[in-house]
């Protein structure tokens, strides 16, 4: 029998023996399968695609008149986001806050129109119980937008009074426009210069007459706000909340899977006793991780298609791209992944030890690896850190690939795949060492 | 040290120490054991048994000394060497969750045997008697059962040489009868046989028995010459009709071919201790009728390996 043949029948004993002793618990595949496809349904279910209505409390000095203003006003803003109650005791409003009966309580100024040309500046004051500082920032953005959107109305509602009045003022001014007329008219031919000035009088009243046209024409809403924005992303298309988490979930288990189950393969082993033997038989340290990788890729590589076709079938989850792209990158990922579960298995004395390493894994993947906050807004020396994880790359890999529709990113691709042909190395060297130790 | 080697030795060794940190597991270990035998290695729980095979199959690396195993010292060993040697370690090491035959395939694989390899294994788990059981998983598996599995995966490669560390541990006596019905079939194919025990009556299944106390090889005998060395020659249990008294003892003592002491039984039986039985008897006979004593039973003592094994010891720590 050749070396070769031999090397093959021993890689293929860990393949027969990883794979019995997984399919022997179908608790874990079902686990493992349905697991996945469950959560990221929950998860689509759990947000829908729109913001939070906050319940808002306004606390204001006249609260029926106040009452007819925000129903007008709320016509015009998005009123999804508020569902709101007015109040006039500003204590109780605070009161129903710190019971979180209530979101938001928003004191309006006492003030009115008038106060605008005396040159004052009215605040609303805008109250919250929030410790979340995304939810902060959500109610900043909205208290910033309500006031604007406050300002946006009181500048039309001002300019619509003004184009109003200018009425009377326009008549006026045709009236004067006439008589200019009469009076140019009624000039001596041979009086030039006189001729001439009040030629110049009527050109200006008949522009300034046109340019009051002109402004009572405009609709206040664009006097106001002349210039509006409208966002599209170059994908083309809309995602929806379980769209954007998909391939992030997808990467986050299969990188948890695999490390959590080759981070038990050796440390098991050791603790068994059966390294023992393996130090006395004719096995290597390379043909023994080699049979262990071929094992459980083979095994993840099933289970990511499983949960690939579950998510595109039932969750209805596109893949823009090409499917023999998608499968490289999850493919690298699993290789790097094992790397980082043997490299635990290897340094780990007890399976508890071993868990409990995956587990800090998995928390530091959930909150470096890009999974809810964007990597752009991490500090530089920390992305050292997020782009030593496999999920880091994973993820942008198939955010890529599945949304969109790019081929696989070479450059993260190849620094995926360095880390780990490194780990096989250091992996191989470790076992060997423990092997001949 | 491999142009000393004995030729038909598999395991030989020179001064071979093993120390961790300040304790010594094996000290100054020398012995030789022959192709084909049946070396039975005795000796109490921690006294250097594990140690000793762990040396030998390359697990440990020696302190200080010379071994060599299969004319090979076991650090340099090949793939190739590894595959002339079995090994079965004290406790079950294979997995629970596989079955008998899955056990077993999988050991046979990790030593490179070659697919077609379906009768060979069957052939094994009849010889162990677990063919009826082959689908059964280890787990659910009795203790026999498991050592019995372990057997087979270690003999699953047809190792020229046999470590077997314990293989009898915990088991009841009559599957331990069995066991070493096993190992003289091994023998008996050519397989040489290098086992550890602390049940010291299994001495007597051995072809050579060493005998280690405190990480020191005693002595290294057959059977019958560890009870001669045990007992500085052969026993012969006597039974008369009359009272042995205290003069008859003396004169008894006196012989010139009678070691130590008489040791009394009762008042009309004794046991002496003797170069030779087979000779001693006719004389001793002849003495007793010039005494006038009537001799109702006179036969050579075979005493237990127990004994012997506590009056070695005993003698060790006398002498120490």
């Amino acid at each position: 029998m050749t070396r070769f043949f031999k090397f093959l029948i021993r890689i293929s004993s860990f393949l027969g023996k990883e794979l019995t002793e997984i399919f022997r618990q179908p608790k874990l595949i079902l686990t493992l399968v349905l697991g996945p496809f469950l959560i990221m349904f929950l998860f689509g279910l759990a947000y829908p695609d729109q913001n939070r209505t906050l319940k808002t409390t306004f606390v204001a000095a006249d609260p029926i008149s106040f009452q007819k203003e925000m129903d007008v006003f709320t016509k015009s803003f998005n009123s999804k986001t508020f569902d709101y109650v007015v109040e006039s005791d500003k204590e109780k409003a605070l009161a129903k806050l710190a019971l979180n009966q209530t979101d938001l309580v928003i004191v309006v100024p006492d003030v009115s129109l008038e106060t605008i040309p005396n040159d004052q500046q009215a605040e609303f004051l805008v109250y919250h119980n929030e410790v979340d500082p995304f939810q902060i920032g959500y109610i900043q953005s909205i208290a910033r937008i309500y006031v604007d959107e406050v300002n946006r109305q009181v500048l039309q509602s001002a300019t619509a009074q003004e184009q109003a009045n200018s009425g009377s003022l326009q008549d006026n001014l045709q009236t004067a426009i006439v008589k200019t007329q009469a009076l140019r008219q009624s000039i001596p031919s041979g009086d030039v210069k006189t001729i001439t000035q009040v030629s110049d009088l009527e050109k200006n009243l008949t522009d300034l007459h046109e340019k009051l046209t002109t402004f009572r024409s405009l609709t206040p809403g664009n006097l106001v706000s002349p210039f509006s924005s409208k966002v599209s992303g170059l994908f083309g298309g809309t995602l929806t909340v379980t769209m954007f988490f998909a391939p992030a979930v997808i990467v986050l288990l299969l990188q948890h899977v695999s490390i959590t189950f080759a981070s038990l393969s050796i440390v098991r082993e050791t603790k068994s006793g059966i390294m023992e033997l393996f130090k006395v038989a004719p096995i290597t340290a390379f043909e023994t991780l080699v049979g262990k990788y071929v094992s459980y890729l083979f095994f993840e590589i099933l289970l990511a298609g499983i949960i690939t076709t579950l998510a595109v079938w039932l969750l209805k989850i596109s893949i823009l791209g090409h499917l023999l792209d998608y499968a490289f990158a999850v493919v690298i990922l699993l290789f790097t992944s094992l790397g980082v579960g043997f490299l635990i298995s290897l340094i780990s004395e007890t399976d508890t030890q071993a868990v409990q390493y995956s587990m800090l894994l998995l928390l530091a993947s959930i909150f470096f690896s890009g999974f809810f906050m964007d990597l752009r807004l991490m500090r530089e020396p920390i992305t050292v850190l997020a782009w030593s994880l496999p999920a880091t790359y994973g993820i942008r890999m198939l955010q890529d690939i599945m949304l969109r529709g790019s081929s696989v990113p070479l450059l993260v691709f190849l620094g995926i795949a360095a880390i780990g042909i490194i780990l096989f190395l250091i992996d191989w060297m470790l076992l060997r060492k423990k092997m001949e130790s | 040290m491999k142009n000393n080697i004995v030729a038909g030795n598999v395991v030989e060794t020179q001064d071979l120490t093993k120390t961790f940190g300040k304790d010594i597991a094996v000290q100054s270990l020398n012995m030789q054991v022959p192709r084909g035998t049946i070396f039975g290695f005795v000796g109490p729980s921690g006294c250097g048994k594990t140690t000793t095979v762990r040396l030998l199959t390359g697990i440990y690396k020696p302190t200080s000394g010379k071994l060599s195993v299969l004319g090979k010292n076991p650090g340099d060993f090949l793939k190739s060497d590894r595959e002339k040697i079995g090994y079965l370690i004290q406790q079950f090491v294979l997995y629970p969750q596989l079955t008998v035959w899955e056990n077993l395939n999988f050991a046979a694989s990790f030593y490179g045997v070659g697919i077609f390899r379906g009768r060979h294994l069957n052939k094994l788990l009849d010889f162990v008697e677990l063919r009826s059981d082959k689908h059964k998983l280890a787990r659910d598996l009795s203790g026999g059962m498991k050592r019995r599995l372990s057997l087979a995966a270690t003999l699953v490669h047809k190792p020229e040489l046999l470590f077997l560390d314990e293989p009898t541990a915990g088991i009841d006596p009559i599957l331990r009868r069995k066991f070493w019905d096993y190992f003289k079939v091994l023998q008996a194919e050519g397989q040489s046989l290098f086992i550890t025990t602390q049940y010291v009556g299994e001495a007597a299944f051995c072809d050579l028995v060493g005998v280690m106390y405190g990480g020191r090889l005693l002595m290294i005998e057959t059977p019958d010459g560890l009870r001669r060395k045990a007992y500085g020659g052969d026993v012969i249990g006597i039974r008369t009709n009359e009272e042995i008294r205290f003069e008859h003892r003396q004169q008894l003592e006196s012989l010139p071919f009678i070691h130590g002491k008489v040791k009394i039984v009762s008042d009309q039986e004794i046991e002496v201790i003797v170069d030779d039985a087979s000779s001693a008897v006719t004389i001793l006979l002849g003495w007793f009728q010039a005494q006038k004593l009537t001799v109702a039973m006179m036969e050579q003592k075979s005493p237990s390996f127990d004994d012997v094994f506590i009056r070695i010891i005993e003698t060790e720590i006398k002498n120490d």
